[in-house]
């Protein structure tokens, strides 16, 4: 069949313009695609090429293998950092969910004055780490701070003043307390804007079987929001996991395993070789923790 | 009975929200109270200050101090000797002032400010592009860019610190100071791009595309329609990703720490406010009002763009 002049200029037009367009969409994501391949996916390979190295003090390197992976997995330091961070992933991880959960069941309500209360709750989440961390150093001052004026003078919980963030084997607590406080209100957001999304007619019609509100809260509440939470316990764990500042500022004490990373290749004998070791296990451990928990938990 | 119930349950959930209130400002007010103390007075439980002392804000803003620390002698000298130049006069000044005791704040705060806001630029940019080409644009690949950018806002942090100091150390630009800036820059707009990407990508998709038509048919082009009518319209996600980009750049410590190491004139607040902390000059009243004063600025910011940030926020455009 023939296609008359005219018909083929149009589709040709037609042609040229959606190439013009592929043109122009790839034009512009450019320099964002330029970027973010070469300092961030670039930069996963190369750390994973740094890893098989050994550098000396003049930063020149030789080749050792795996040897640094042994060396690593043989330190004990490594496996106490490892369980160090377990402990802190979980218990923030735990803490976050259940506060913000709470908080934002809470807020759900009606009550006086509640716009103002809901961007008040946000304040830990947007204050800078930094100028909060001194804060927190000086709840748990061994001298001044009201930790140990409430739990030791007042309560008599503690039998003496102790430096909680001071102490190596008492510091992770800390850690964990203000990791809590400081990520609580995104959980909060989150699960506030899903449950602002329910259908209240749900709890009207359950109001009229005499469901009471636990039996609501199991039977409509928990099902609305358990995927956003599951996603959001995923987010957090991934988070938590690579946590620096939050932890280091607070006190380096606190032998995570970014703090450990941070501290074997930046400070000492600044060994990049096995910070970049570390960097190269963090990444798999957190990437085979992903896929345990979407298969498992998101059944995605 | 019923009444009575109702009562104790709403007593019960005003206490949960005091509670709530309290959990989230007490470490405010224990910095506000504390900064406004005096040393003899920080071993006192109570928030309220015996004595409120100021002086911790005025050394920071260099309010009235310059010419404190600069003995009297001296001064005599310099204002009795008419033969020096006002430079050399300076210069004498300047030997007295800058004993490294006093805490360049307004220093650090500039470099801050710099940094934050040219990389939350350059991201907000770069992005607006980009999420328009992915949220309008049919090109071959486009699922494989929004899914990888998806991916890569997952990781970040210590697993690109060793490799991306190599990469620049390499590179020569941490040689000198100015190279050491831009190369902090590009390391926040690296950190920021994916979220702009995600969060500007879904703002757009919710402008109709109708309007958009209506203007090709007037005949303008893609680059017209970007600038005359899409930033126009979503002026407000703009100002609330660059605002979102700024906070995260302005927070940053551990780059800054290993970036600036070697250069202290360009410190920026959390890595100088760090360094304040474990230095000899370490006193309660001096950190807390610096924290006080590098948290108003994020916390001024926030309440500015609250409520676009929050649905921004919820509409999954986050990142630690």
């Amino acid at each position: 069949m023939q296609t008359s002049p005219r018909a083929s200029t149009k589709v040709k037009a037609l042609k040229t313009r959606a190439q013009q367009e592929q043109r122009l969409g790839w034009l512009l994501v450019l320099p964002s695609v330029v970027i973010i391949l070469s300092l961030i996916l670039y930069p996963i390979i190369y750390n994973m090429f740094l890893s098989l190295f050994t550098f000396d003090y003049s930063g020149q390197r030789s080749f050792v293998g795996f040897g640094n992976y042994a060396k690593v997995l043989a330190d004990p330091e490594f496996r106490t950092a490892l369980g160090t961070t377990i402990l802190y992933v979980v218990l923030t991880t735990l803490g976050t969910t259940v506060l913000g959960v709470v908080v934002a069941l809470a807020l759900n309500k009606e009550f006086p004055l509640r716009g103002l209360v809901r961007s008040i709750v946000l304040l830990p989440y947007v204050a800078p780490v930094i100028s909060v961390v001194f804060a927190w150093q000086f709840v748990f001052d061994p001298v001044n701070g009201i930790f140990m004026d409430i739990f030791h003078s007042k309560l008599g919980i503690f039998a003496e003043r102790v430096n909680i963030v001071g102490d190596p084997n008492t510091a992770v607590w800390a850690a964990i307390v203000f990791s809590i406080w400081k990520n609580f209100p995104f959980i909060y957001l989150m699960v506030l804007s899903r449950l602002q999304a329910v259908d209240k007619t749900l709890y009207e019609a359950a109001d009229v079987d005499g469901a009471s509100s636990w039996q609501q809260f199991k039977a409509i509440t928990m099902p609305e929001i358990y995927y956003v939470v599951s996603a959001l316990i995923l987010l957090r764990v991934i988070w938590n996991f690579n946590k620096f500042d939050e932890v280091y500022l607070l006190s380096s004490n606190v032998r995570v395993l970014s703090v450990y990373t941070y501290l074997k290749a930046f400070t000492g004998s600044m060994d990049f070789g096995q910070g970049a070791t570390l960097a190269v296990l963090q990444f798999f451990i957190l990437i085979g923790f992903i896929l345990f928990y979407v298969k498992k938990v998101l059944k995605w | 009975m019923v009444k009575k119930r109702n009562i104790v349950k709403s007593t019960l959930f005003f206490l949960l929200i005091m509670a709530i209130l309290f959990f989230c400002l007490f470490p405010f007010a224990q910095m506000l109270s504390l900064s406004l103390k005096y040393s003899w007075d920080w071993g006192n439980p109570s928030w309220i200050p015996s004595k409120v002392n100021l002086e911790a804000y005025k050394e920071l803003l260099n309010i009235g101090g310059s010419l404190k620390d600069v003995p009297e002698s001296v001064r005599l000298l310099l204002s009795e000797s008419p033969d020096l130049t006002e430079t050399q006069k300076e210069a004498i000044l300047s030997k007295y002032q800058s004993t490294g005791d006093v805490f360049p704040f307004l220093k650090y705060f500039a470099n801050s400010l710099m940094v934050a806001f040219l990389a939350s630029l350059i991201s907000v940019c770069l992005s607006i592009l980009g999420a328009y080409s992915f949220s309008r644009l049919v090109f071959r690949g486009r699922s494989v860019v929004q899914r990888g950018v998806l991916f890569v806002y997952m990781f970040g942090g210590v697993l690109l610190l060793i490799p991306l100091y190599r990469i620049f150390a390499a590179s020569g630009l941490l040689d000198t100071p100015a190279g050491t800036v831009v190369s902090l820059i590009i390391i926040y707009v690296v950190q920021t791009l994916p979220v702009s990407l995600y969060m500007l990508g879904n703002y757009f998709r919710t402008i109709p595309y109708s309007i958009e038509e209506a203007a090709m048919i007037e005949g303008l082009g893609r680059f017209g329609i970007i600038i005359r009518i899409i930033i126009p319209l979503s002026i407000s996600a703009i100002v609330t990703v660059f605002i979102y980009c700024f906070m995260i750049a302005w927070n940053e410590y551990m780059f800054a720490s290993i970036f600036l190491k070697s250069y202290k004139g360009l410190y920026t607040l959390p890595i100088g406010l760090k360094t304040l902390f474990v230095s000899k000059n370490a006193i309660w009243d001096r950190i807390m009002a610096a924290s006080m004063l590098t948290a108003i600025p994020v916390m001024i910011l926030f309440m500015s763009i609250q409520k676009n940030l929050t649905g921004g926020l919820a509409a999954g455009g986050v990142k630690e």
